[in-house]
C-alpha cells in the first residue's frame, strides 16, 4: 500500500501547484485601465523682454498663449502669484523642484524682442515632472502689430505638443453680427480671431446676409445675400473685398453655399420652382452640375475632407434627415434614424464624424455621430443652438445658442466633442452662423 | 487556476475518504523492524581530551554579506536630465510682412543628455579582506618613530650603519700611487642620521603595525564531525599547536577557495498579493490624466517599464516605452502622460512592502485607455 501513500502524497503535492503558480517571475505586471480626467496644470511665466521697449508686449502675448490653452478645457493655468521660481532669463537652467512644488506639469517659457516694427518671439515647453523639454524651442517673428498672431501660434505649438492634436488658436470665424430690436435686426457680415478679437465688418448692413463660409485657404468667403430681392450667392475676397456674384439664374434662389476641399468647386442648394436640389459649380470653368433631382427638400451640402462624398440634409423620407452621396451625385444612403429632425451637417476636417443640429421634443441639440449614422451623442440642449461649425483640428464646435423671448438674442458658443468645456465666445456685439476658418499660414 | 483548483479539490477529496475509509479498505503497515547496531565507547580521559581542543580560529561564522544600500545607489543625475547647461543658438527668423507670419524656424536646441542606461550597480564589495586576521590586507608602512623630521623620506642606512665622527679627506689618485696598492685603512660605516617625514607619537605607534584594517565577522565553525572524523583511534593525539596550525591552514585553503559573492542579493519575498497590486494600480491611475489627450492618443495603449528603488520611488531615468499599438505621435502622447503619472504619484514613493522589493523591483505598467475613451 505504499504506492497509494505515495500517490496520495503526489496528489496533495498537486494541490499547492496554484499557490506556486502565482510566484512572481520577471517584472511585476500591472495594467491601469482607469484614469482621471482633468484639465493639465500649466504654467505660463510673463516671456522675458529681450529689449526694453518689448516689456508690454511680453506680458500680453504670455497672457494670450495662457488664455488660449486655458480656454481649450485641457488645461489650467496656474496663477503667477503661486510661483516660486521667476523666469528673467530665457536661457536659464529651469529650476524643475520650484515649478513641480506648485504641481505644475508643464511650463512655457518665451523671450520677446522688439525692436523698429520688428518682434521675435521665442518659447520653450517643458515636461515638468520628467525634467526634459517637451520638443523644440521654437522662434516666431513679424511685425509688432501681429503680436496677437504669434501669441496664438506659440500656444498651437504647444497645444499641439502635449496634446498631439494640431491646434487652432491661429484661426478666424466669419459670422453674422446681429444689432436691433428682434424683429429688425441688421446682420452684417463679420470676421473675428478665433478668441472674439480684432472683429471686423465685411459689409454694411444694406442687404440681409446669412449663411457665411470660409474657403479652405481662408482667403475667400461664399455666403448668401437677399441684395436682389432673391438669395443669391457671392464670393468675397477677404484681402482685396471685392465681390461677386456667383451663378445668377433668373428666377431661382440659390443659398447655402459650402467650398470643396480642393477650394474650386462650390456645392450649393437651388430652388426652382419649389423644388430644391444639390448642385456643384467649378469657380475655373463654371461649369454647373446637378447632383439630385428629388422632389423633396435636398440642401446644407458639406464636403467630405477628401472630396469624395458630400453630406446633407434632406426630407425625403417625410421627415428632415441627414443623407450621404457621391460627390459626382447618385444615390444616397440615410445615415441619421433616431427620434427627431436633423440638419445643418457639417463633416469633420478629420473624416470620422460629423455634426449636426437635432430638434426633438422642442429642444434642440447640437451633436455628433460617425459618418455611418453609428454612435451618436448630443453635446448640448437649449431653446435654439443650431448651425455647428468645426474648429481646424476637428476637436472643438462652435454653434449658434440663441435665448428665448423678446429679449433673446443669439450668441456664439463653442463645446469640446466630448461634450465637455462649453462656453460662449466672445463677441463685440450678438453673433449667428459661425464658421472657422483653416489655421492661418 | 481552474485545474489547480479541480487538482486541489479531488486531492482534498481523495483525502477525505482515505480518513474515513483508510481503516477499513488499507491494512496498517506491519510494524518497523527495530535494527541495533554496536556503537563504540570512548572512555572519558579520551573525551576530556577532545574536548580540550582549541578551536581554530578559521572555523568561525562569516556573516552573509548584507547588500549594499540601494538608496545610495547611483541614479541618473539630475543635470544630465535637464536641458540646462546648453545654450540655445536660435536663428533669426527673415523678416517678414505683417499679415503673414513666417515659418517658425526651429531653435537648435541641443538635446538634453538623458541616459536611459541604468548606472551600473555598485561593484560588489571585496571580501578579501574578510579574513583579515588570516590574509591581511597589504597596509602601507607605518612610519617608525625618529627623533627627526625629513622633507623626503630617507633613503633605509646600512645595515649597522653609525655616525661619521668627521669627513673623510678626499684622496687624489696619482700615478705613482696607481702603481702602489693603496694603503687603506679600514674604518667603519658612515651614514647620515636617520630621518622620517612625520612624527610618530608613541601612542599612535602602539599597536597600529599589526592591527587588522577592518573588522568582520568569522567564519562560521564547520561541524565538529568533520575534525573527530579525521582522527582515529590509532592516530597519535594532535598537540594543541599542531591543531591551530591545521586549522589556521586549513582556513586559508577555505578563504582562497571560496568564490567572491558575485553580487550582494536581497530575499526574494512572497509574491505581491493582489491586494498590494490594486494599491499600486490605484495609486497609479490617481495620477493617469488623460484629458488633455487627443483623440487617437486615446485609443492608444502603451506598456512602459520602470525601475523602482528600494523606498518605493521610481528610478525616472528608467522609465521606457516597451511597445505600443498606435502611431508615433499618439504614442508619443500616450507614454509622457503615463510617464507623468508613474514619477507624479511616486514622488512620495509607492505603498509597496519593502520585504518583497526584488518582486516589485522592475514593473511592466500597461496603460490601457479604453474605458477613458470620449463615447
Amino acid at each position: 500500500m505504499n504506492w497509494l501513500r505515495l500517490t496520495c502524497l503526489a496528489l496533495l503535492g498537486l494541490t499547492l501547484l496554484p499557490a506556486s503558480g502565482t510566484a512572481q517571475s520577471g517584472p511585476l505586471r500591472i495594467e491601469i485601465t482607469e484614469g482621471v480626467i482633468e484639465p493639465l496644470p500649466i504654467a505660463v511665466p510673463n516671456f522675458v523682454a529681450e529689449t526694453p521697449q518689448a516689456s508690454d508686449l511680453a506680458r500680453r502675448i504670455s497672457q494670450v498663449v495662457a488664455d488660449d490653452l486655458r480656454r481649450t478645457g485641457l488645461f489650467r493655468t496656474i496663477d503667477d502669484s503661486a510661483f516660486i521660481a521667476r523666469v528673467t532669463n530665457f536661457d536659464a537652467p529651469v529650476s524643475y523642484p520650484d515649478w513641480r512644488a506648485i504641481n505644475a506639469q508643464a511650463l512655457v517659457t518665451g523671450s520677446v524682442r522688439q525692436s523698429g516694427g520688428r518682434l521675435d518671439v521665442r518659447f520653450r515647453l517643458y515636461d515638468v515632472f520628467a525634467q526634459a523639454p517637451l520638443g523644440d524651442g521654437l522662434q516666431f517673428g513679424g511685425g509688432t502689430d501681429s503680436w496677437r498672431r504669434i501669441a496664438h501660434k506659440v500656444a498651437d505649438a504647444a497645444y499641439s505638443r502635449i496634446t498631439g492634436e494640431d491646434g487652432y488658436f491661429d484661426s478666424r470665424v466669419v459670422f453674422v453680427s446681429e444689432t436691433g430690436p428682434k424683429g429688425q435686426r441688421l446682420k452684417r457680415l463679420a470676421v473675428m480671431d478665433y478668441d472674439g478679437a480684432n472683429a471686423a465688418f465685411l459689409s454694411d448692413g444694406s442687404a440681409l446676409v446669412l449663411a457665411p463660409r470660409f474657403s479652405p485657404q481662408g482667403d475667400r468667403i461664399l455666403y448668401t445675400s437677399y441684395e436682389t430681392g432673391l438669395p443669391r450667392i457671392y464670393l468675397l475676397d477677404v484681402n482685396s473685398m471685392r465681390r461677386r456674384l456667383l451663378n445668377e439664374q433668373s428666377g431661382t434662389m440659390t443659398f447655402a453655399p459650402r467650398f470643396g476641399p480642393d477650394g474650386d468647386t462650390v456645392v450649393y442648394s437651388a430652388s426652382t420652382g419649389g423644388n430644391t436640389d444639390l448642385f456643384s459649380l467649378s469657380l475655373r470653368s463654371g461649369r454647373q452640375q446637378r447632383l439630385t433631382s428629388d422632389p423633396s427638400i435636398e440642401t446644407a451640402p458639406s464636403f467630405s475632407p477628401d472630396g469624395s462624398q458630400i453630406v446633407f440634409e434632406s426630407d425625403r423620407s417625410g421627415s428632415q434627415q441627414l443623407y450621404i452621396m457621391s460627390a459626382s451625385g447618385g444615390e444616397a444612403r440615410r445615415i441619421s434614424f433616431g427620434a427627431g429632425r436633423y440638419g445643418t451637417p457639417v463633416w469633420s476636417p478629420r473624416g470620422d464624424l460629423i455634426a449636426f443640429t437635432k430638434q426633438n421634443q422642442g429642444r434642440f441639440h447640437i451633436g455628433v455621430m460617425r459618418t455611418d449614422g453609428s454612435e451618436e451623442r448630443l453635446l448640448t440642449a437649449s431653446f435654439l443652438d443650431e448651425g455647428p461649425t468645426w474648429a481646424p483640428n476637428g476637436r472643438v464646435i462652435m454653434f449658434t445658442r440663441e435665448t428665448a423671448g423678446a429679449s433673446g438674442a443669439p450668441a456664439l458658443y463653442s463645446v469640446d466633442i466630448s461634450g465637455r468645456n462649453l462656453q460662449r465666445v466672445a463677441t463685440p456685439v450678438a453673433a449667428s452662423a459661425p464658421a472657422w476658418s483653416p489655421l492661418l499660414p | 487556476m481552474t485545474t489547480g483548483a479541480y487538482i486541489s479539490g479531488a486531492g482534498h477529496l481523495f483525502m477525505m475518504l482515505w480518513v474515513l475509509l483508510g481503516g477499513v479498505i488499507f491494512r496498517a503497515p506491519p510494524p518497523n523492524v527495530v535494527s541495533t547496531a554496536e556503537v563504540s565507547l570512548i572512555s572519558p580521559e579520551a573525551y576530556a581530551e577532545l574536548a580540550a581542543l582549541p578551536e581554530p580560529e578559521s572555523t568561525q561564522d562569516i556573516a552573509t554579506p548584507s547588500a549594499p544600500d540601494l538608496s545610495d545607489s547611483p541614479t541618473v543625475p539630475d543635470a544630465a536630465l535637464s536641458p540646462q547647461s546648453p545654450a540655445p543658438r536660435p536663428e533669426i527668423a527673415e523678416p517678414a510682412d505683417a499679415e503673414d507670419v513666417p515659418e517658425p524656424p526651429e531653435l537648435d536646441v541641443p538635446a538634453a543628455e538623458v541616459d536611459d542606461v541604468a548606472p551600473s550597480p555598485p561593484a560588489a564589495p571585496d571580501t578579501s579582506d574578510q579574513v583579515a586576521l588570516l590574509a591581511p590586507v597589504a597596509q602601507p608602512e607605518a612610519p617608525r618613530s625618529a627623533p627627526r623630521v625629513a622633507p623626503v623620506p630617507a633613503p633605509a642606512p646600512p645595515p649597522l650603519a653609525e655616525e661619521a665622527p668627521e669627513l673623510s679627506p678626499g684622496v687624489t689618485e696619482t700615478p705613482e700611487a696607481r702603481e702602489e696598492e693603496p694603503v687603506v685603512e679600514e674604518q667603519p660605516a658612515a651614514a647620515p642620521p636617520e630621518a622620517t617625514t612625520e612624527i610618530v607619537t608613541e601612542a599612535e605607534d602602539e599597536g597600529q603595525a599589526f592591527a587588522p584594517r577592518t573588522s568582520i565577522r568569522p567564519r562560521q565553525r564547520p561541524p565538529r564531525q568533520v575534525l573527530e572524523a579525521t582522527r582515529t583511534p590509532t592516530d597519535p593525539e594532535p598537540e594543541a599547536s599542531d591543531n591551530l596550525s591545521a586549522a589556521i591552514a586549513g582556513a586559508l585553503a577555505e578563504a582562497a577557495t571560496t568564490p567572491e559573492p558575485t553580487a550582494p542579493s536581497r530575499p526574494l519575498g512572497p509574491p505581491l498579493t493582489q491586494g498590494e497590486k490594486d494599491t499600486l494600480r490605484v495609486a497609479v491611475q490617481r495620477c493617469w490624466n488623460v484629458g488633455s489627450l487627443s483623440t487617437e492618443a486615446l485609443r492608444t495603449t502603451v506598456v512602459v517599464a520602470v525601475s523602482m528603488l528600494p523606498d518605493g520611488k521610481p528610478d525616472n531615468g528608467t522609465i521606457r516605452m516597451l511597445s505600443s499599438d498606435g502611431s508615433q505621435a499618439a504614442t508619443s502622447q500616450a507614454f509622457e502622460a503615463a510617464r507623468r503619472a508613474v514619477i507624479r504619484c511616486g514622488l512620495n514613493g509607492y505603498d509597496l512592502p519593502a520585504d518583497k522589493y526584488e518582486q516589485w523591483r522592475d514593473i511592466e505598467m500597461t496603460f490601457n485607455p479604453e474605458n477613458m475613451r470620449i463615447k
